[in-house]
């Protein structure tokens, strides 16, 4: 009897999403991410396709905006919270770094290799850096993070240690 | 991180965290497709600004690999953004929920649906048809003539204040009346189009609106026009000097009757107003403001035309309880010395969000048919610039870079090339974004301006 105010989320599916984000989101912030889900997935498909995610205006005129819409690949509500809480406060720096790697690593082969930076470059740069220069860059930083032809998650993380990864955290606003 | 000023809101670039822009003035720095409330090329700078900030520039290692910036945006931007905050609406609590509400609640609902709803439609048929009717007659018996054009317009008023009871409308008018006068145009924020029903059933008005198909049409074309509605095609509506010159001309006339405009563009849910278009700021009249409020305690008059088609919006309407509403006339505005149309317009948005309790948001409401990143290259381009500046810094470079329309035609290309590439990597998306962005704006519709 009553309605279900979160509109269809169950108590076994807020569990399972909680152990998929290895629980760094609290039940009220799975709910408020289930609204934000519903208005994002117009039409009730149970995923968000690029074209809904880049209606955003704030989103759209993100530079890397296409390389991060593509990198979840329309996510159903698991995968979507699974993306979101490497930002959460309570990740972890591992978690953080994870993230980051899974994005530069555009082939989604274990390794950042030159392919992948060279496109990153490009969403990030842009044109006016040009191919030779874009190459160089590539060169200089494979060189000074180890000296291999491709980074994988270990050469990353030591690449990072000194980076200040405190911003990388976004509230989910959670009404009481 | 930049400082606050003294004395100034806080504004931050929306979809740019942790930075607060070096903003000299007052206004949110947004970027829309037409006039804008800054140079498109300031606002570009403010951003780039921003970005410069946030760059390690000591590192080559920090500012290639550490996305976390930008990603910050982008993740920020998908759980919450400012936008989207103002076409949701509010589900109302459920009360229903015990054994004891249940039934009366179920018993409500019978009547809503069974009782009141047939008679409000049949009455609303009758009164509405003879109300036709008897305009059609008036229009074909009578010659042209200033008491033939009152009488319509009564009539007009008439069928509006049938469409109000048919929702059982209990709507409270504050403010002095308007009536018609030389140079004045009247504005409201917008929530649905049964606002101008509800302003027009107290007062007639003229507006300017999309002219539609059907039966739709014979009711614009035959009845409205009555009351001087200015048409417009959607087409014709993007071509702001078009509609300008028409306004100017509709509020020179002597007699004319009071033109209302929604300077929002479109619907949004009544608890945040979006940018106001300064259109109708820019004639050089009278700016009359009105504050629309609906009282959500029966139903929300909220139209969501992306969710919600007019039809569905009306039945909801009519099977709630009752429509409540207040409408407040408030005080002639005239530009001031030295303000410009969008400040002009910005200032009579405050007044109309203070009385309506509506919360300011700095996005142009056309934003729901395109895709900002889209129709403004430029401001994505000089965002990367920066970096890019920065990166070749370290090879030792500062060479002149090309110029910007080549950089956004390059930098599109550059994004098609790695849509396409990605697309053959992992498959399963199709179209792109462009194509999607086409369709939502063939479906929706262009609201009165």
């Amino acid at each position: 009897m009553g309605q279900a105010a979160s509109g269809g989320l169950t108590q076994g599916d807020v569990d399972e999403v909680i152990a998929a984000s290895k629980g760094v989101f609290n039940q009220a912030e799975i709910e408020s991410l289930y609204k934000r889900f519903r208005a994002l997935d117009r039409g009730h498909k149970g995923y968000i396709s690029p074209e809904e995610f880049l209606s955003i205006p704030e989103l759209s005129i993100n530079p890397v905006a296409q390389r991060l819409v593509r990198c979840c690949e329309c996510p159903n509500f698991t995968i979507f919270v699974k993306m979101v809480a490497p930002f959460s406060p309570r990740a972890s720096r591992d978690d953080k770094l994870v993230f980051m790697f899974t994005v530069y690593d555009v082939d989604g082969d274990g390794f950042i290799s030159r392919e992948d930076m060279s496109m990153m470059l490009k969403q990030l740069a842009g044109s006016s850096l040009s191919e030779e220069d874009r190459q160089d860059i590539i060169s200089r930083v494979l060189a000074q993070a180890g000296g291999a032809e491709r980074l994988d998650f270990a050469a990353f993380k030591a690449a990072l240690s000194s980076a200040d990864l405190g911003n990388m955290v976004v509230e989910v606003p959670v009404d009481l | 991180m930049g400082e606050p000023v003294k004395g100034r809101v806080e504004s931050s670039l929306p979809g740019l965290r942790g930075i607060v822009a070096d903003d000299k003035d007052q206004e949110h720095a947004v970027v829309t497709r037409e006039g804008p409330t800054k140079g498109d090329a300031e606002i570009d700078q403010l951003y780039a600004e921003a970005e410069d900030k946030r760059l390690s520039k000591t590192s080559l290692l920090l500012d290639v690999l550490n996305i976390s910036n930008v990603l910050t945006d982008g993740v920020s931007a998908m759980v919450d953004d400012s936008f989207n905050k103002c076409f949701t609406s509010t589900r109302p609590e459920p009360w229903n929920w015990n054994i004891y509400l249940f039934p009366i609640w179920v018993v409500g609902v019978v009547i809503r649906y069974l009782v009141l709803f047939p008679i409000r439609l049949m009455l609303l048929l009758i009164g509405f048809n003879t109300l036709i009717a008897v305009f059609l007659l008036v229009d074909l018996a009578l010659m042209p003539s200033k008491r033939k054009m009152a009488l319509q317009r009564k009539l007009v008023q008439w069928m509006c204040s049938a469409w109000v009871a048919a929702w059982h409308g209990v709507i409270r008018y504050h403010g002095p009346k308007p009536t018609p006068g030389k140079n004045r145009i009247w504005v409201s924020n917008h929530t649905s189009m049964i606002d101008y029903v509800v302003l027009c059933s107290y007062s007639p008005f003229a507006v300017i609106m999309q002219l539609h198909h059907g039966w739709i049409a014979f009711l614009q074309k035959r009845i409205l026009s009555s009351l001087g509605c200015l048409w417009f095609n959607r087409t014709e509506v993007n071509d702001r000097a078009v509609v300008a010159a028409r306004m100017k001309e509709h509020v020179n006339k002597e007699d004319a009757i009071p033109l209302l405009i929604f300077p929002e563009g479109t619907c949004v849910n009544n608890e945040y107003t979006v940018m106001f278009k300064r259109g109708a700021f820019d004639i050089g009249a009278t700016v009359c403001p009105i504050a629309i409020k609906y009282n959500k305690i029966f139903v929300d008059a909220f139209w969501n035309s992306r969710r919600e088609a007019f039809g569905k919006h009306l039945f909801r309407l009519m099977t709630s309880w009752a429509l409540v509403c207040d409408v407040y006339f408030l005080e002639p505005q005239s530009i001031q010395q030295g303000e410009s149309p969008q400040e002009f317009a910005g200032r009579v948005q405050a007044m109309i969000a203070k009385y309506a309790n509506l919360r300011i948001v700095p996005w142009d409401g056309y934003l729901k048919y395109y895709n900002l990143g889209e129709k403004n290259p430029g401001l994505i381009e000089k965002r990367r610039r920066v970096l890019a500046d920065v990166l070749r810094a370290y090879l030792g470079k500062t060479g002149a870079a090309p110029s910007t329309m080549e950089l956004a035609t390059e930098g599109k290309a550059a994004l098609d090339g790695l849509q396409r590439n990605e697309e053959g990597l992992k498959g399963a998306v199709d179209g792109g974004v462009l194509q999607g962005w086409r369709k939502l704006c063939t479906g929706g519709t262009v609201h009165p301006v």
